[in-house]
């Protein structure tokens, strides 16, 4: 049995599906230009993959095997419907912001791979947390991304502006292939300095 | 678990229908909510392209002079909407124009004064461009570049032409040229086609 505080880390940090699975860089390629666009994609992220983690995790010792990912591609587009009408019905503010990101959501591999790696095997409470960890290493990495390329791109935060006007707009940063330099550099950095702590702690076991 | 050809279908049409009425229901229950919040944005724009502010940012406020001042009659598809002043005399029009953008196509009014002599103002009601770039459109700094351009010096239909050239009279969106370019296209066709079904009889 995993302990929570154990499955954030893995979902955070250790695991953390962007930068260390790789998995789910399409949408984060497509809406970091803005940071605002990045944190609500996150969490409707975290809402789906929680969720649909947790009830593919429920019926799990009833779904037949072959059929399993048929049942797992429509819970996910349930709950992401649900996301759609409730931001519909009570922030039509927020679902104008959204707009088509929040179909994107659908297509989103990490929350596919969280219920075949994690939610088929292990009870509910658990893939359910387990879902919203992986959300918050995808939300985390995505601000990352978007704060940069916001900053240099617009030189605004969260579309507040704090670079004067003397600052000259990147234009590179907003457009895509900014993404798969900031991204490449992210992985690059993290991987890094997860390779140096893996040997600092064998180093210790050695002593 | 159960190796039977026909247990999997089951299952499977049991959780769709589980799932299919749970939405329906969602859907159901707040139709009347999206259909209501809808309806509150599309009056805050008209309200915008009149350059109406109601006393309030509040629903109900803008509900209330929506109700007061607008009324629609049909034209072509949709609705063209009609701004009447206190005495209820005719001080514009707001007409639906759309057509393809960037990445897919552009809605949007256009409000024209009485003689059809200017445009009052313009907003956009759906657009899936860019956002940063070419969505940049919606906002205020653009549109408020429409508010008071003349009509009758256009020739040829060409109502938006975007500096630096001759004759230009609205700023396009850097980097952002293609959207820009399918707005003005849009806003001078469809425009001018109201125009003359309209302005010269």
């Amino acid at each position: 049995m995993d302990s929570p505080k154990k499955i954030f880390k893995m979902g955070v940090i250790k695991d953390n599906p962007v930068i260390v699975q790789i998995i789910g860089i399409c949408s984060a390629l497509a809406v970091t230009n803005l940071m605002m666009n990045s944190l609500i994609m996150g969490v409707g992220l975290m809402f789906v993959t929680g969720l649909s983690s947790f009830t593919v995790s429920l019926i799990r010792n009833y779904t037949p095997k072959h059929i399993r990912m048929m049942v797992q591609v429509l819970i996910i587009a349930a709950y992401v419907i649900i996301v759609d009408i409730f931001l519909q019905a009570y922030m039509p503010e927020m679902s104008k912001a959204l707009g088509p990101y929040v179909g994107l959501i659908i297509t989103n591999c990490i929350i596919m791979g969280r219920a075949e790696a994690y939610a088929q095997q292990n009870p509910p409470i658990l893939s359910f947390l387990d879902g919203v960890a992986s959300g918050l290493g995808y939300t985390i990495v995505l601000l990352m991304i978007a704060f940069v390329r916001e900053l240099f791109g617009f030189g605004t935060i969260f579309g507040i502006k704090v670079l004067g006007d003397w600052w000259t707009p990147w234009t590179i940063m907003i457009m895509p292939p900014a993404a798969f330099f900031l991204l490449a550099i992210i992985i690059w950095v993290s991987n890094t300095i997860q390779e140096k702590n893996k040997d600092v702690k064998k180093g210790e076991v050695a002593k | 678990m159960k190796k039977s050809f026909i247990f999997p279908i089951i299952f499977m049409v049991l959780i769709t229908a589980i799932f299919t009425f749970v939405l329906a229901f969602l859907n159901q229950s707040t139709a009347e909510r999206v259909a209501l919040n809808q309806e509150i944005e599309l009056s805050r724009k008209i309200l915008y392209i009149f350059d109406i502010k109601p006393p309030s940012e509040k629903p109900e406020d803008v509900l209330k002079v929506f109700d007061e001042k607008i009324s629609s009659m049909p034209y072509e598809d949709g609705l063209v909407y009609v701004y009447h002043g206190d005495e209820g005399q005719v001080l514009g029009y707001a007409v639906p124009v759309s057509g393809p953008g960037l990445w897919g196509s552009v809605e949007a009014y256009v409000g024209i004064s009485h003689d059809y002599s200017t445009i009052l103002g313009i907003d956009f009601i759906r657009h899936s461009e860019t956002p940063g770039l070419g969505g940049r459109i919606s906002e205020d700094d653009f549109k408020e570049q429409f508010r008071g351009l003349d009509l009758t010096k256009a020739s040829d239909g060409n109502y938006i032409i975007y500096r630096p050239a001759p004759g230009g009279n609205v700023d396009a969106i850097a980097g952002a040229t293609l959207t820009s370019k399918s707005v003005s296209n849009i806003i001078n066709e469809d425009l001018h086609r109201f125009l003359k079904e309209r302005g010269n009889s």
